[in-house]
């Protein structure tokens, strides 16, 4: 009997000694889900659990009096509770917040389309835009896709929500792209010069845009080209526009590559019938090389040089007498070099300092008579951005640009001279992580105007939930009067304005596994546009872009001032879809546009020729694994655009037909040998529809000819080979 | 004295736990023994192996989870812990840059069409760093193999191209012993799984 009792007390003490409670509980989210899969425990210790799929846990501990509970689960806050282990608990509720991405901070995307390769959630990847049929590889003709742009056949240029082609401006790096497109003869459109994988973002603006870049009334087109390259690799290829030959090589800490190209239309044209005489097919060569490396960590310099040559020959519409073709030849000599240094120190501050200087010189004869287009271009941007914390820095940096274009025809002269100094303030602040600010302040001076400009803009953005966002972006925009108004300045001691806009943009982002709603609506307001007064009702408009303006022969000054205003206001839809369909990716965008004008040498108030009032864009990808072949297609659809009929009492009353144009590329991707190959071919306007983008009437008024693209339907077959360095020590 | 029972406590348990993921394939255990070393890398913080293994879970963790947003997270947490691991080895060694190379690498998995660019060259950078120190580490070779095997055929991937990268791995995995948690020494078994595969396809 003692015996017995004795092992009782030993079991009694022992059970002491370790004596276990048991702990349980369930771990939810603020609303009230369950966390499966949570870490609770008791800190310091190794006595814990992990909840099942209903948050729950229960575990034994041989812990006893004052403890921390903790519970922990990815994707969530830590959660805690001090209790007193004495005997066992149960009914242990802890909630977690949610600190996964959905706490991510609100962005800025009213007016603002990024594409970028270092950003995750951007809208557009660099490699989208390169893919999307009927561009051709020409990143501004992918853009027309995007909404609040208008399609085009006959003049270059980004024609952003009632802008017209001089009021997109293009920034590679920090400096102004003098000449964003192949010269060409006029109503015939070239390609951008910019290459399809120069660039590892793009951040396309269409309105609203930041206080570092000025003299666009509409819009801004940013690249931001390379860094090191990926690897070192050497590039083949062959189109039917010419042959192109690159390099690449990655060093350690510095990459360089260089690149040649020789282009000939021949097969291109050749291939179907065009609107125009080709009777000197376009042709040209050129290169470019460039060199990055990194001076220091977190350091970056980059420097390049392009030099191209063209020639054409093309008999074209004569845009001074309709009806009849002119004989236009003419040769273009382009370089440009850049260099630029960006800098982060101690994580606080970065500074960027960039230079560049342009040359482009067209040489022409219009029939028998010469012609010659001198335009140089040096510039330089300093700035500098404090990181106060990461929640707010403050940009502040200084730009100057001087340009000189000499420009004759035949034995007619002249000359511009300008010299802009801008310097620009903005802060972007986050107070917390469902709203940001970003005001900025821009300040400018031209010396050829002798004018200043104090801009200022702001853009905010608020995160409505845990997907959406509204956003807001306005500001005041100044640019210079066009070229031709530009010239009569220093002769004529014409006095000149800048030209004026106000941008309203509100803008609703919604982003969800890969899906993408873009709601936008906007309001421009435009003030000081350059017009010709100087207009009698009798006497017939003239849509030529090189005409002579008209002179007033008793004061010998031109009959120009700066009343000339305008609006115009529309709502945009995009909508992308990368989910639904796997391997498929497709995008809508749409865009509605009411914008009027007094300006120029416009008779009365009226919608610009350029804009068409519906734009719509259906842009498809589907990319079949089995083939390894990725088909694209595309279809674009505007509405009529006004043209002008003498006889119609109201001022460009008339509306051309609809543009539909349907396209298709389809890329072959598959390695050969050591040689990754691409295979690509396309057809733009497949059912070529004879598209017409407007009437010109004879000076009598009595015949009227379209305004046509150079080719309706159009075929590019082309092969693309890379080698990487393939590295023997790998194994 | 005391101390070194608690090295060999702090050992031991770390060694057993891991153990225990190694060796499970049912998801929620392992969640459970991830963070039963998340617990360990707490307790002894000063320790860097437990910050080490409880990234290296943490790692696995997200290739199998399929919540995009919960996959990055527990990325997170194995950069945080990887951190803290270097923090106390002082510097960088091979296996701490094999498990960067293998932090971005799962980055990648989760968008590859969109992430290759920028986690495909961090992944390359680390593992050339390990190699510069060892160039024996099986893991270099195994991560290679298995970037390779992913990586689709047109661009000169598939099991057939990552074949010899699995064979290097498994005659310096072969060298290795498994007898010391502190040495770091896994993969052997899924090195040997992709090896068969990689194998299957070649008889075909």
């Amino acid at each position: 009997m003692k015996s017995i009792f004795t092992l009782f007390i030993l079991v009694l003490s022992c059970y002491d000694a370790l004596a276990q409670y048991t702990l349980s509980g369930r771990i939810s989210d603020e609303k009230g889900k369950p966390v499966a899969g949570a870490s609770v425990y008791l800190d310091n210790t190794l006595d814990g659990a992990t909840t099942d799929s209903l948050g729950v846990f229960t575990f034994r501990t041989t812990e006893t009096g004052a403890q921390t509970l903790v519970a922990t689960a990815v994707g969530y806050s830590n959660a805690g509770t001090p209790l007193t282990v004495d005997r066992d608990i149960s009914g242990i509720n802890l909630t977690l917040k949610n600190t996964a991405r959905t706490l991510e901070e609100v962005t800025i995307t009213a007016g603002a389309f990024e594409a970028s390769n270092d950003k995750d959630k951007t809208v557009l990847k660099p490699l989208d835009i390169v893919t999307t049929a009927g561009a051709q590889a020409d990143v501004i003709r992918a853009l027309e896709t995007l909404p609040g742009t208008q399609k085009q056949g006959t003049e270059n240029g980004l024609f952003v929500r009632g802008g017209d082609a001089s009021e997109a401006a293009f920034i590679v790096d920090g400096m102004v792209v003098q000449n964003a497109f192949f010269s060409g003869p006029p109503g015939v459109t070239t390609r951008s010069r910019f290459g399809a994988f120069q660039f590892k973002g793009v951040s396309f603006s269409s309105g609203g845009y930041s206080a570092r870049y000025g003299q666009a009334l509409s819009s801004v087109l940013e690249l931001h080209s390379l860094d090191l390259p990926e690897r070192s690799t050497v590039n083949l290829g062959v189109n039917m526009a010419g042959i192109y030959a690159s390099g690449s090589k990655l060093w350690k800490e510095s990459g360089g590559d260089v690149s040649v190209f020789y282009n000939n239309l021949s097969p291109f044209y050749g291939l179907v019938k065009t609107n125009f005489d080709y009777y000197d097919v376009p042709q040209g060569f050129g290169g470019s090389a460039r060199y990055a490396f990194r001076p220091a960590k977190n350091g970056m310099v980059k420097a390049n040089v392009n030099v191209n040559r063209f020639s054409s020959g093309v008999a074209i519409p004569n845009p001074g007498l309709p009806g009849e073709t002119v004989r236009y030849a003419l040769t273009n000599n382009n370089y440009n070099g850049q260099v630029s240094y960006k800098q982060t120190l101690k994580d606080r501050w970065i500074v960027y300092a960039a230079g560049a200087y342009s040359y482009n010189h067209d040489q022409s004869s219009f029939d028998t008579i010469p012609g010659s287009l001198k335009e140089q271009r040096t510039q330089a941007r300093l700035e500098a951005k404090y990181i106060i914390t990461n929640r707010l820095n403050v940009l502040g940096g200084a730009e100057l640009q001087y340009f000189r274009i000499n420009n004759s025809f035949a034995h007619f002269e002249r000359s511009i001279d300008e010299r802009l100094t801008a310097g620009y303030l903005e802060a972007e602040w986050v107070p917390v992580y469902w709203l940001a600010f970003k005001p900025g302040l821009r300040y400018e001076y031209s010396a050829l105007l002798e004018q200043n400009s104090l801009a200022p803009r702001l853009s905010l953005a608020v995160k409505t939930g845990k997907n959406a966002q509204v956003s807001f972006a306005g500001g005041i925009f100044y640019q210079n009067p066009d070229q031709i108004y530009m010239y009569t300045v220093k002769p004529y001691n014409q006095t000149l304005e800048f030209q004026k806009a106000i941008h309203y943009i509100g803008n609703y982002q919604w982003q969800k596994n890969d899906r993408t709603l873009r709601v936008e609506a906007y309001y421009k307001d435009y003030h000081n546009l350059m017009r010709e007064y100087w207009m009698p009702d009798t006497m017939a408009y003239d849509p030529n872009n090189f005409r002579s303006l008209e002179q007033n022969l008793e004061t010998g000054r031109f009959r120009l001032n700066n009343e000339g205003t305008g609006y115009a206001t529309g709502a945009e839809v995009f909508w992308r879809d990368r989910k639904t369909v796997k391997n498929a990716d497709y995008w809508i965008s749409y865009s509605y546009i009411d914008t009027r004008r007094l300006y120029r040498n416009y008779k009365s108030e009226a919608t610009p020729e350029f804009t068409a009032t519906h734009n719509l864009n259906v842009v498809g990808k589907y990319w079949i694994e089995k083939l390894q072949t990725q088909i694209n297609g595309t279809y674009s659809y505007a509405s009529g655009r006004p043209y002008y009929d003498p006889t119609n009492l109201t001022f460009l009353g008339n509306r051309s037909p609809d543009y539909h144009n349907l396209s298709f590329t389809v890329n072959y991707l598959r390695s050969i040998g050591k040689w990754f190959t691409v295979i690509y071919a396309g057809v733009d306007n497949v059912t070529n529809r004879k598209n017409v983008f407007g009437y010109r009437y004879s000076a009598d008024g009595m015949q009227r000819y379209p305004m046509v693209p150079a080719l309706y339907r159009s075929f590019f077959v082309g092969i693309n080979m890379s080698l990487t360095e393939f590295n023997k020590d790998e194994l | 004295m005391f101390g070194q029972i608690k090295a060999q406590d702090f050992k031991q348990t770390l060694q057993k736990t891991f153990a225990a993921f190694d060796t499970t394939k049912d998801a929620a255990t392992r969640v459970e023994y991830s963070n039963k070393l998340g617990l360990i890398s707490k307790k002894w913080s000063d320790e860097w192996a437990g910050h080490y293994y409880h990234a290296l879970t943490k790692t696995i963790l997200s290739y199998n989870e399929t919540d995009e947003a919960k996959r990055d997270a527990y990325l997170d947490e194995a950069e945080r812990e990887r951190e803290e691991a270097v923090a106390l080895l002082k510097k960088e060694n091979d296996e701490t840059y094999v498990l960067a190379a293998m932090i971005a690498n799962a980055r990648l998995a989760i968008k590859p069409q969109t992430r290759w660019q920028k986690y495909g060259k961090i992944f390359e950078e680390n593992l050339a760093q390990a190699k510069a120190i060892n160039p024996d580490n099986p893991r270099i070779y195994y991560l290679q193999g298995i970037s390779k095997r992913f990586t689709p055929k047109m661009f000169g991937g598939g099991k057939k191209a990552a074949l010899p990268y699995f064979e290097k791995a498994a005659t310096l995995f072969a060298k290795e012993t498994d007898d010391d948690i502190l040495k770091i020494n896994w993969g052997k078994r899924i090195n040997e799984e992709f090896l068969r595969e990689a194998r299957g396809e070649d008889e075909e």
